[in-house]
Parts: structure tokens; C-alpha cells; sequence
């Protein structure tokens, strides 16, 4: 046990890390692995898991259903992060200014944020609610934009653009906190230099705000993705008409047949367009 | 001129403020309003009540009784015999509470806090042994492991979900209430683990190196130094990394639903709300009231750490 004090030290330092290495290494690596393993077999909840092939990704290719909830789950993504980044700029922007008030505003701000899902999506669905709520009120009786009050948030057409909303609501002050504190970092002799050169606010976003802020955006950007396509509580609880991968996995696996060989290859093909769509992001997009 | 372009100048931006302040709030207040309302009040748009009812809070923290669901025949019975005794009384309604669903928050409550509170409560013992590791000393590997912490990150939460159900049941954990606690324990812990190492390890950085050096010559080893200097110096981003880790769990539903579905008495209150709620119609202040009690705790420590936790927040230790 004796050795140099480095090596004592590194001895340390590896004792140290062990537990979190082996609690993650068994908890999230080994399941990543084991669940590409069931994709390839017709699985039992107890008992033998028999060894199918590629017949459970067949099974899931050949389902309309499935292109349903890729679709879906396409255009949540896009629109959440688009929205969501739009949004959280904008907000970023206007807080940069100083005004009275502007600690309780950064705070309420905060709020959809840290509130957990299950408490806010309630009140959402009041909002939507056909009989009571305030938005059919106005759609319906104060402005005559719809000839009857119905739900909203449960009809197929437009369930999944109030989950989008409801993203957007819920996810923007991360981000402009992100930009936001970029936002302060930017030296502000280049704002004194390009008033000089006789340049107004707009010239000055474009060619000051905007690079000094790409970095930011784009790993903003690459993390509402990866978080968005991941995303269930959101959706889930919030409506039940809306069936992105993840909900169609939980479906497949946890409900009626208990398809848990299907459920992991859905997981598995939702993971690898996941993880071409970082790499090709990563080399054009951050250029890394 | 200039003055007067200014001004409308300055309207319009309060006006932006204000109407991205109305978006972020407007939900919550339609909770607070909804849970102070009357039945007879949900239609009317007006987010002030009529008249404040504060039944369904009484109710949930089990303050009063819950006359409301009891059958109108009942009621009356109730209201209208003078000569019943109150242990009379208490006994018919308790007859007929049994029957109906009571919304056992109290319980949940409970279970959530319990969960949320020690699951956290390991991960950062864990988290602060680790980061203390990775961001003083040097060996094989270290710069991997800090590295590859977040990227865990993008395997989403249904990824895992299949198989470590799987793991659990063929462990036998899933088949008896005390294995699956200590499942969702484990998972707690490990869903929280990768952001309180990140965050502690960005933090222990920041504590200048000579600190310690001092007390090595003092003659501490390592785990007193940990316990004596990194810990006391570094309070603040502890309770910090704790009460976020704490939320996490606390804000749970996906793992809850799978592994606690059979186990009514571990509920926690993502499940339970969600399981209660399915038909809304007639209890929608009850709803409210439960949504604001359980927001509540999570919007209170959260307004004791938020200038911390922006920070790290921003320093891209997170996770949704």
C-alpha cells in the first residue's frame, strides 16, 4: 500500500469516484446495452426472452402507427425548439435592459420552469376546458371564432399544438437564462465602436448580438432537441391525444399486450435518429 | 420630439414585460382562482371569486370534513336531526366516506417527500465524494469520467425505463413494496447523481487549492479535509445541488407510474394526482387546490436558493 504520493493520491481519487461510476455504469450504461439486446428478442415481463431476430423492427417499421408518432414527434420537436428559442431570445433581450421591478419579474418568470408538471398541466386543461374554461369563452361567445364550445386539448387536430404552447410556456425561461447571461458578458466598447461607425439598434443585433450569442443559441438549440425528443411528462400528462415516440414506447411496452421487445426497439430507433441527428448538428452547426 | 419618441418607446417595452409576465403567470393564476371558486363560479371568466371557498384546501390537509361527497339524503339527514350526538354524526359520515374515493394527499404528500428527500439526500453524498475526486486529484481516467458525466444525458428517460424494469422484476425487487422503493430509490438517485457531480465538481474548482494545502501540512487526510474545509466552504452550492436534486425527484412522474402502479400505499404525488384526477368534472377545485400544495414546496426552495441555482443553472449543469 505504500507507493509515491501521487500514486496514493490517484489511489484515492479512484476510491472516491468508484461509487458514482458504478452506480451510473449500472444504471444507465448496462440498461442502454441490455435494452438493445431485448430489441432483438420477443420479451416476457418473468420468464425467457426468446431470440427473434429483427422481427420486432420489422413488426414496429410496418406499423402505421409508428410513422404517426415519428411524425409527431417531428413536428413537436421542431416547432418546441424553434418556439422555445424565439421566445427565450426575445425575453433575453428585454430583461438585458434594466427597469424597475425587474427582480420579482426574473422571479415569476421562473416559475412555469421549476413548478413540477402534474401541478401546472391542471390548470392548462382548465384553461382548454370546454364548459368552464376562459379560452372557449372568448372564442366562442366573446369573439364568435368557433360556432360551439369543445375541448381543445383533447381533440386530435389540435392537441398537439397546445402541447407545443405548453412546451414553449414551460421551457423558455431556461433558455433565456442561457442567453441572458451571455448576453451580459458581451463587452460593451463593440456596442460604443459600431455607434461610431453610425450604427442603429438593428445593424447592431445582427452584427454584434447575434455572433456574440451563436455559440449559446446553438447548444441551446442541440439541448431543447435532445430534451424535447425525450420529452413525456409534457405531453403524457398534459393531453392524451398526442402520441410522440416516447408515449407510443410507453404504450407498446407498459399497456395491453405488454410488447416490452417492441417497446425497446421503438427506444433503440428513437435513440440512433437521436444520435445521427447530434453528430451531423455537432460538425455543421457548433462546428466542433 | 426626442423626449416624446422615448417615451411611447418606453410604453411599448413595459407592455412587452408585462405581457411576457401575464404568459409565464397566467396558468398559476388560474390555479389559485380556480381552488378559491365555488362550483357555481368555475364559468365565470373573472379570475377573482365570488366569493372565496376554502373547502377544498380544508379538505386536503384533512382540516374538514368532507361533507361534499356524501349522498344529499345524507346531508340532510345530517343538517336536519339536531339530536344526533357528534359521535353519531362522525360515524354515518365515515360510513359513507369509506365508499367514496377519499384523495389521501396527506399520504403522498408524504411518500413524495420521503422519496424526494432521501434519494437526493445519497446522491449527494455520492455526488460530493466524486466531484471532490475528479476536480482535485489526477489518475487514469478522470478526465473521461468528468467528461461523459452530462452526455448520460441523452439517453432519455423511456430509454432506461424498459430495461431497468425489466432488471427489477427479474431481481424480484419489482414484486414486493419494499424491493420497488428501494428500486425507485436507487433510480432517483442515479437520475440525480449525474447533474449534483457536475455541478459540485464546477464549484470544488472554484475553492483555491492552497486552502487545502494548509491543512494537509495541519496533518488532515483527505476525507477530513472533505468534511472539515470543501464541505463548510461550499455550503451554499450543496444546499443548492440538494434542493435541485430534491426537485427532480420530486417533480417525477414516468418512473413512479411504472414501478408504484400496484402499490396504492407508495404513491407518490405525481402518480396520485394524476390517477385521482382522470374524471374532472365535479372537483375541479380540489384539483387546484392539490396543484398549488404541491407546486408549493418546490416554489418556496426554490426562492430560497434562486440566485445560486440560476448560476449553475446557467453554467449548463441541468437536467430535464
Amino acid at each position: 500500500m505504500k507507493g509515491t504520493l501521487q500514486q496514493q493520491q490517484a489511489r484515492l481519487g479512484v476510491r472516491l469516484i468508484s461509487p458514482a461510476v458504478i452506480i451510473i455504469g449500472l444504471l444507465i450504461i448496462y440498461p442502454v446495452f441490455y435494452n438493445l439486446y431485448l430489441s432483438f428478442h420477443s420479451v416476457k415481463l418473468s420468464g425467457e426472452s426468446r431470440f427473434v431476430g429483427l422481427s420486432n423492427y420489422a413488426a414496429v417499421i410496418g406499423d402505421a402507427e409508428f410513422w404517426r408518432a415519428f411524425l409527431s414527434t417531428a413536428l413537436y420537436v421542431f416547432f418546441t425548439t424553434v418556439g422555445t428559442t424565439l421566445f427565450g431570445l426575445i425575453v433575453a433581450l428585454a430583461m438585458n435592459k434594466e427597469f424597475p421591478g425587474q427582480g420579482l419579474v426574473r422571479s415569476l418568470l421562473l416559475l412555469p420552469y421549476i413548478a413540477p408538471v402534474i401541478s401546472v398541466v391542471f390548470a392548462w386543461q382548465f384553461f382548454f376546458d370546454p364548459v368552464n374554461g376562459i379560452f372557449m369563452h372568448l372564442m366562442v361567445d366573446k369573439w364568435g371564432l368557433y360556432a360551439e364550445r369543445f375541448n381543445l386539448i383533447r381533440s386530435p387536430q389540435y392537441a398537439l399544438w397546445v402541447a407545443i404552447i405548453f412546451s414553449i410556456w414551460k421551457n423558455f425561461p431556461f433558455t433565456y437564462l442561457m442567453i441572458l447571461s451571455r448576453l451580459q458578458a458581451i463587452d460593451q466598447n463593440l456596442y460604443e465602436a459600431a455607434e461610431i461607425d453610425g450604427c442603429t439598434g438593428i445593424k447592431k443585433f445582427f452584427y454584434i448580438t447575434l455572433p456574440e450569442i451563436y455559440f449559446v443559441l446553438g447548444s441551446i438549440v442541440l439541448m431543447r432537441i435532445i430534451w424535447n425528443m425525450n420529452k413525456f411528462e409534457d405531453i403524457y400528462l398534459l393531453t392524451d391525444n398526442v402520441k410522440t415516440l416516447p408515449i407510443y414506447t410507453y404504450f407498446k411496452a407498459f399497456t395491453g399486450a405488454l410488447d416490452m421487445g417492441q417497446g425497446s426497439a421503438i427506444s433503440i430507433i428513437q435513440f440512433a435518429i437521436l444520435i445521427s441527428f447530434i453528430i451531423l448538428y455537432v460538425k455543421k452547426v457548433l462546428k466542433w | 420630439m426626442v423626449t416624446k419618441h422615448k417615451f411611447i418607446k418606453n410604453i411599448l417595452f413595459s407592455l412587452l414585460i408585462l405581457v411576457i409576465v401575464l404568459f409565464a403567470v397566467f396558468p398559476f393564476a388560474q390555479m389559485i382562482s380556480t381552488s378559491l371558486k365555488y362550483s357555481w363560479d368555475w364559468g365565470n371568466p373573472s379570475l377573482v371569486p365570488l366569493k372565496i371557498n376554502w373547502e377544498s384546501y380544508g379538505e386536503l390537509l384533512g382540516l374538514s370534513q368532507n361533507i361534499k361527497d356524501l349522498p344529499e339524503s345524507v346531508q340532510i339527514l345530517l343538517e336536519e336531526t339536531p339530536d344526533l350526538t357528534k359521535e353519531q354524526k362522525e360515524a354515518i359520515i365515515a360510513k359513507y366516506r369509506d365508499t367514496g374515493d377519499v384523495f389521501p394527499f396527506g399520504e403522498y404528500f408524504l411518500n413524495s417527500l420521503l422519496f424526494a428527500s432521501s434519494s437526493a439526500f445519497i446522491s449527494l453524498i455520492i455526488a460530493i465524494l466524486g466531484a471532490y475526486s475528479f476536480s482535485r486529484m489526477e489518475y487514469k481516467g478522470r478526465k473521461v469520467i468528468q467528461r461523459g458525466v452530462l452526455f448520460v444525458y441523452m439517453f432519455g428517460g423511456i430509454l432506461l425505463l424498459i430495461p431497468l424494469y425489466k432488471v427489477s422484476v427479474a431481481l424480484g425487487l419489482a414484486g414486493t413494496q419494499g424491493g420497488t422503493i428501494l428500486s425507485i430509490l436507487i433510480i432517483y438517485v442515479v437520475q440525480t447523481l449525474p447533474v449534483c457531480l457536475y455541478m459540485l465538481g464546477n464549484y470544488f474548482r472554484t475553492i483555491p487549492f492552497s486552502i487545502e494545502e494548509a491543512a494537509f501540512i495541519e496533518g488532515l487526510n483527505h476525507f477530513q479535509t472533505i468534511w472539515k474545509i470543501i464541505i463548510p466552504l461550499s455550503i451554499s452550492a450543496i444546499a443548492t445541488v440538494y434542493i435541485y436534486a430534491f426537485m427532480i425527484a420530486w417533480n417525477e412522474y414516468l418512473y413512479a407510474s411504472v414501478f408504484l402502479k400496484s402499490y396504492k400505499d407508495i404513491y407518490t404525488l405525481s402518480i396520485g394526482l394524476k390517477s385521482l384526477f382522470v374524471s374532472k368534472n365535479a372537483i375541479w377545485d380540489r384539483i387546484m387546490a392539490a396543484s398549488m400544495l404541491t407546486a408549493l414546496p418546490v416554489v418556496v426552495l426554490f426562492l430560497l436558493i434562486q440566485k445560486h441555482l440560476t448560476g449553475g443553472m446557467t453554467s449548463g449543469g441541468v437536467k430535464e
